[in-house]
């Protein structure tokens, strides 16, 4: 049985979508099989085939005090938080630091790109746009002060987030996770959708007529709590949170794989760390999206597994009433699981006309569909699926019961045995550690280019890299040379225990800045089939996937520039939980026309080079691509690969402040380092150096420069400060994981001489890395979230 | 530009393909040199209508095998 310390629960619950602007009210339109699914008139259908969706059309809900200026999704998202806080009986979190905010979504700030690029090009708009905005608005709306991110995994996102959710609390580093997903219907993803000929002419119809989908849109959020924390509040316990299984497909970028391998892997995944069988499960809230590709993979998925194990499995798609609500599906469905486990009701999958029930028997076997209507059943175990663009796969098990859930405590730290990185001076370690060597200033270069040399190199065709834009391409560069580096090949056996998390602040905002563009002038009816996958922020990690043939884990994680080190301390959670051998931990940001315009439009972006600490309002914009490979120390041992430095200890905080700002927020970087510092087993004086994140922009310069005098007092006027921003610039999360690949560099002694600063840039030397032995990396997000980590010579344990 | 020409055109500058692996009778949907998809037949779609007022949707897969063979339906049907 799960132990109490390893517990989590869910204590609260929001939703809105167009069945409701609330739980009870989405759940009395379940129980009388109401479908939100109607005609738009919100966006341009002229010559679309398909003008149906299912939009939240109440008046009113959006009048929360605190979210005026935001994007549409961030007020759903908050909207659904509020909710769930309420519900659980929980208050503002006044900055409480075991409180995280983890949201999924898809497409993010759409309609604030829509008006952006149709209506008027104000500056308000812009930090509305990223995903990144959601999880920081929303955590600096509810004062939570824990670590707070975004995952960006499309449809998958909102599982994932609940999964990652009771993840953290199981780590040890959240008592309280507010955790779900949101996402707003917007033209993007209309004609994105519209242009695949994905949506359904008619109103969709999953494990049916399978001949599209319907958009949707709205938000979920679950309070994911430990149970110690929860009984100790007197909280009202809904259920438990159990296992969860995410895995990546390595097949394609908007199609699964039809043999169902890796969504099996997940649902099988998430029922072994259950303690479960296949018998224990009651109910599954399906993906079903109503595309034939989706459902007969699913169809395949749930018969292998369930058939002849399980003769009392019921299974519904609640999309026929939501709509496909993308990154808010999961969130949205996960609230129905629980309610339906709660209430002993199955929610019905709606559409069957007499015709369509006969074939649905040849097609369900012995599973129940559960068509057109609920139906009330004793339920002990569900579980909810979701499937993603990118090939992701989620599933995660809510239950009455306690189960099994194993423990996973491990203060042990990873082995980094990778490096690939991608600078706008040039592709691949060794090309960086001649940069290090050079009298380089921010601004001499800042864009990264990959080319046909790295491609053949690396073994990629043209037949892969074709699709790939240009966020992807210096991804699955940089991702791949460290795979090389590392010496690691991805084998039958070893796919399924490699994993991935992608870290970027601004992910695929270009390509759905670009795509925005295009519809904004030809119209919804003519975008391109070519582009849109590409819009989705988790395209990079999918790519990934498929050129290496990574199956297990894969999430794409964003809240600006610390996204790039966050990604490293989510994989160290991973690999210390024991769901994974290896990680590849990556940071990805680019550079170009829209990234410039938009920075520059924040008047962020300098058009001369600007050094850290130079005291400007403004900073050096840049980009690339840093990936490490992370690994499971015996692993690592075991195959006797060359360890640079161990990943010991990481941290992140969150003190919100207005997005797209940061001044006010430096205790939350203390707190952070605190956390890391404490995780990697350590005290304060033990930190040799520290890798900074000063980019010459004052504020961002000051937090730094503050929070390092209080966490180290005197010694901060000599204590080593490094900049990789100096020659570099600006690549926000790629600087960010930049970083933590310089320390390793820095312990291997592949760089051993490194000039510094110390705290301010007051003055500068040069140390002799011989010395060191572990290493602080630092990082900050836009919103005041931020990371830290340490690098050290070696593990602790 | 000949029908040929304008489809090769467009299948490097849209769909990323390079100009040296593409002949007009390079077959487009196999899996090496250039493995177009189901995505990319949707762009090939649009451009065709787009371009010459020819659908192809829901048109058999012989169509599609390589640029000689959708130049030829075009000439067929426009």
């Amino acid at each position: 049985m799960t132990k109490n310390s390893e517990r989590c629960v869910i204590t609260g619950l929001g939703m809105i979508s167009a069945v409701g602007d609330n739980v009870k009210e989405c759940w009395e339109s379940v129980l009388a099989s109401r479908s939100g699914i109607e005609h738009t008139t919100t966006v341009d259908t002229e010559n679309c085939y398909s003008d149906y969706a299912a939009e939240v059309r109440s008046k009113g809900w959006d009048n929360i005090p605190g979210t005026e200026g935001m994007d549409r999704v961030s007020k759903l998202c908050i909207k659904a938080v509020d909710e769930a806080m309420k519900d659980s009986g929980l208050d503002d979190f006044r900055g409480d630091s075991r409180v995280s905010v983890i949201m999924g979504s898809c497409v993010g700030g759409v309609v604030s790109a829509e008006e952006y690029y149709t209506k008027e090009k104000r500056k308000e708009l812009i930090p509305q746009m990223p995903i990144s905005a959601i999880a920081s608005q929303a955590a600096a709306w509810c004062h939570a002060g824990g670590a707070v991110t975004n995952v960006a995994n499309a449809c998958a996102a909102g599982t994932i987030s609940i999964a990652y959710a009771a993840d953290l609390i199981r780590a040890g580093k959240a008592d309280i996770v507010v955790a779900g997903g949101a996402d707003a219907f917007a033209s993007v993803p209309y004609a994105g959708f519209t242009s695949l000929h994905a949506l359904d002419a008619n109103p969709c119809s999953p494990f049916n007529h399978l001949s599209g989908i319907t958009l949707g849109e709205g938000a979920g959020a679950l309070i994911v709590e430990s149970y110690e924390h929860a009984v100790e509040r007197g909280a009202r316990i809904y259920c438990e949170v159990l296992g969860s299984g995410v895995t990546s497909d390595a097949h394609h970028i908007t199609a699964p794989r039809p043999d169902g391998e890796c969504q099996m892997n997940a649902i099988r995944t998430a029922i072994e760390s259950s303690g479960l069988t296949e018998a224990d499960i009651g109910y599954v809230n399906a993906h079903g999206t109503g595309t034939a590709k989706n459902d007969e993979a699913e169809f395949l998925s749930l018969h292998t597994i369930f058939d002849g194990k399980n003769g009392d499995l019921s299974v519904s798609s609640t999309k026929a009433m939501t709509g496909h609500c993308l990154g808010a599906a999961g969130a949205v469905e996960a609230v129905f699981a629980v309610k339906a486990l709660t209430g002993n009701t199955v929610p019905p999958t709606l559409g069957f006309s007499k015709e369509d029930l006969v074939k649905l028997k040849e097609r369900a076997g012995d599973i129940d569909f559960c068509p057109n209507f609920p139906k009330e059943k004793e339920l002990k175990t569900v579980m909810s699926n979701s499937f993603a663009f990118g090939g992701n796969n989620a599933s995660i098990v809510f239950s009455k019961e306690q189960g099994g859930v194993k423990p996973v405590k491990n203060s042990r730290g990873a082995a980094i045995t990778g490096l690939g990185i991608v600078t706008p001076a040039g592709c691949g370690k060794e090309s960086y550690l001649e940069l290090c060597g050079k009298d380089m200033k921010a601004g001499d270069a800042v864009c990264s280019e990959v080319s046909k040399e790295q491609y053949d190199e690396l073994g990629l065709k043209m037949s892969f890299y074709r699709k790939l834009d240009r966020f992807s391409q210096l991804q699955c560069v940089s991702g791949m040379y460290a795979l090389k580096d590392g010496g690691y090949e991805i084998t039958g056996e070893n796919a399924p225990q490699t994993g991935i998390i992608v870290g970027t602040s601004e992910g695929a905002l270009s390509p759905v800045c670009d795509f925005e563009m295009l519809i904004a002038e030809k119209g919804n009816a003519n975008g391109s089939a070519f582009k849109f996958p590409n819009t989705v922020y988790n395209a990079a990690g999918g790519y990934l996937s498929i050129c290496s043939g990574i199956k297990g884990y894969n999430v794409t994680a964003t809240n600006g520039a610390q996204s790039g080190l966050f990604s490293a301390a989510y994989a160290l959670d991973v690999i210390r939980a024991g769901k994974q051998k290896a990680m590849l931990a990556t940071g990805t940001d680019e550079n170009n026309e829209i990234m410039r315009e938009l920075f520059g439009g924040l008047g962020l972006a300098s058009e001369e080079p600007v050094m850290p600490y130079s005291g400007k309002d403004k900073f050096t914009l840049s980009d690339g691509s840093t990936a490490l490979l992370l690994e499971d120390i015996d692993s690592a041992s075991e195959r006797g690969a060359k360890v640079y430095a161990y990943l010991t200890g990481s941290g992140s905080a969150c003190c919100g402040v207005p997005f797209g700002t940061l001044s006010g927020s430096e205790k939350a970087l203390e707190t952070a380092v605190m956390e890391a510092i404490d995780d990697a087993l350590l005290a304060r004086d033990d930190i040799g150096a520290v890798i900074g994140f000063a980019n010459g922009h004052k504020a961002v310069d000051a937090i730094e420069e503050e929070a390092l005098k209080n966490l180290f007092g005197e010694r901060a006027n000599t204590l080593p400060v490094i900049s990789v921003k100096d020659k570099l610039g600006e690549g926000r999360a790629a600087s960010a994981a930049l970083g933590a690949a310089h320390a390793a560099l820095m312990i291997s002694g592949d760089i051993k001489e490194q000039e510094y600063y110390t705290a301010g840039g007051k003055q500068t030397g040069k140390l002799e890395t011989s010395g060191l032995d572990n290493i602080l990396v630092i990082s900050y997000g836009s919103g005041g979230s931020y990371c830290a980590a340490v690098i050290s010579r070696e593990d602790k344990q | 530009m000949e029908i040929k020409a304008k489809l090769k055109d467009f299948i490097c500058s849209t769909l990323g393909v390079e100009p040296d692996v593409l002949e007009y009778d390079t077959e487009l949907f196999s899996e090496d040199p250039i493995n177009l998809d189901s995505v990319d037949s949707l762009e090939i779609i649009s451009f065709v209508d787009g371009e010459y007022g020819v659908d192809m949707t829901g048109v058999g897969k012989e169509h599609f095998v390589s640029i000689d063979t959708i130049a030829a339906y075009i000439e067929e049907n426009k």
